[in-house]
């Protein structure tokens, strides 16, 4: 039996998905690689992943949310564990972009670029 | 502003002698422009407002409304229309205070036909050139806007994306790296992190032209945000072997302002004084206050600023070249401060002196509660 948890991962730069798979695989996990929200949803009803991660600013600000919601409110994506990956920092005091009102919930929200050991160490988390 | 192209200019006039208003329209309409008229200074306003003409004569004398009042009116409303004072008084006065309120030229009457068309020729091209000055201030504007958006899509999610792999590659190749190899990962991760933090510097300085940030502000207690960069701070001084300290008194007054960006100005001067500050130095942080004012005063035993230099540290990219080469940030953290500061309503003020020190004093206008 395959023990391997899946993880799946939704981002339009192809170069930030290779660089991820690999510390991914390197952590022990299978992965599944998405380069729009669309494939993104599709393959999440197909491989059924243990968790997601999904960029916030694909090729609209709004897209990775989009993308969340649809995940929270289907049959795979209500259980499971969600990411966000976000290049910039909402936290900052000029960002002029505004979350929807309705921000469908993360487990967690990371930074690009990410630290390898910092995204093994959530995943273990959240999986446990 | 509008612009009405190739077709002919539209002219209002606005006065209450019909002999006037026939005598213009009659030499307006010869040269072919357009021309709508009023002998009612309201209606004039009604008409200016409907109809959005390129250039307006107006009397300065009509009874039961001031000419005066209808030109500032105008001028304030539709800043796109040249607006000529028809005088019959011909007096200096009256012609210049119609200018300070907007108006661009007077006409003396009695006029004959060429002198109105020559005012109007002139009026019109100096709304041209008016017009094309506003062009190119939306096109530049534009451009600015256009550029923050490339400088933080475009440049950042590649650098992000090459910070990733190097990241990966330490992973994927742990223990194939040699000593040498990974000395040179680490010195590119530094040169890159540089580059990432000057792109966010840059998009932080446009935010904060582009005005949001004023809204921001609340009311908040200036200690807790000194103490907080202070402590950020610690570490780094203890491994310089520089002393920090920090003076407050239990009675200092709120100020009004965004903690955040707050406790990056306190950082970004104090960690400018642990960069230019030798082993051994000191670096005082004090918080006063008088009836006006909120003080914190950064003060340092460093190398110090010369007096040339001084007036351009706040310039983007200025930087103060020390025998050191080391101290490379990214050329904007006290532009960053300064802005923050004027968006506080507040000041920065530094003096220094070579081999003694530098001092900042920031001064935030102190926040009354009712």
């Amino acid at each position: 039996m395959d023990s391997k948890k899946k993880v799946l991962l939704i981002d339009d730069d192809k170069d930030f998905l290779m660089a991820t798979k690999l510390i991914l695989e390197k952590g022990g996990y299978e992965v599944f690689l998405a380069e729009d929200g669309k494939s993104g949803i599709d393959m999440a009803k197909s491989v059924s992943p243990d968790i997601a991660i999904i960029d916030m600013m694909m090729e609209t600000w709004s897209e990775g949310f989009n993308v969340v919601s649809r995940l929270r409110t289907s049959e795979t994506g209500k259980q499971i564990p969600l990411i966000m990956l976000s290049a910039v920092d909402l936290q900052g005091p000029y960002q002029s972009f505004e979350p929807p009102e309705d921000l469908p919930t993360v487990d967690l929200v990371l930074h690009k670029p990410i630290k390898a050991d910092e995204l093994l160490n959530h995943l273990g988390r959240l999986l446990r | 502003m509008e612009d009405r192209g190739s077709s002919p200019a539209l002219i209002l006039i606005i006065d209450d002698e019909e002999s006037i208003l026939d005598g213009c329209r009659q030499a307006l309409e010869k040269s072919g422009y357009q021309v709508v008229s009023t002998s009612d200074g309201h209606e004039g306003i009604g008409l200016a407002r409907a109809k959005k003409p390129d250039l307006a004569f107006i009397d300065l004398k009509m009874p039961g409304c001031s000419g005066m009042d209808v030109i500032e009116l105008l001028s304030r409303e539709l800043p796109g229309m040249v607006l000529i004072v028809i005088t019959g008084y011909a007096s200096i006065v009256s012609a210049v205070e119609a200018m300070k309120k907007g108006a661009y030229d007077y006409l003396p009457k009695p006029f004959t036909p060429d002198q109105i068309r020559a005012v109007t020729k002139r009026g019109l091209e100096h709304r041209s050139l008016k017009l094309e000055a506003d062009r190119l201030r939306e096109e530049k504007e534009r451009m600015e806007r256009s550029f923050i958006t490339f400088v933080s899509h475009e440049m950042r999610s590649p650098l992000v994306t090459i910070m990733q792999y190097f990241e990966t590659l330490k992973v994927i190749a742990e223990k194939e790296l040699t000593e040498a190899s990974r000395d040179i990962i680490d010195r590119c991760e530094k040169r890159l992190q540089a580059l990432h933090d000057l792109v966010d510097h840059w998009l932080d300085l446009s935010r904060i032209e582009d005005g949001s940030f004023s809204e921001a502000r609340v009311p908040l207690e200036v200690t807790g945000i000194v103490n907080q960069s202070i402590e950020e701070l610690t570490p780094l001084c203890q491994r310089r072997e520089i002393t920090i300290e920090s003076k407050g008194r239990a009675d200092t007054p709120k100020i009004l302002g965004d903690q955040e960006s707050l406790l990056r100005v306190f950082t970004n001067i104090i960690g400018n004084a642990t960069k230019y500050t030798p082993p051994g130095g000191r670096i005082s942080v004090g918080i006063d206050h008088d009836d006006f004012y909120v003080y914190v005063k950064i003060a340092d035993t460093g190398s110090g600023i010369p007096a040339d230099k001084l007036p351009f540290i706040f310039e983007p990219f200025f930087r103060v070249k020390g025998k050191e080469e080391r101290q490379k940030g990214s050329g904007l953290g006290l532009t960053f401060v300064k802005k923050i500061m004027d968006a506080h309503t507040g000041a920065v003020e530094v003096t220094s002196k070579v081999g003694e020190g530098t001092t900042f004093l920031l001064k935030f206008p102190r926040l009354y509660e009712l």
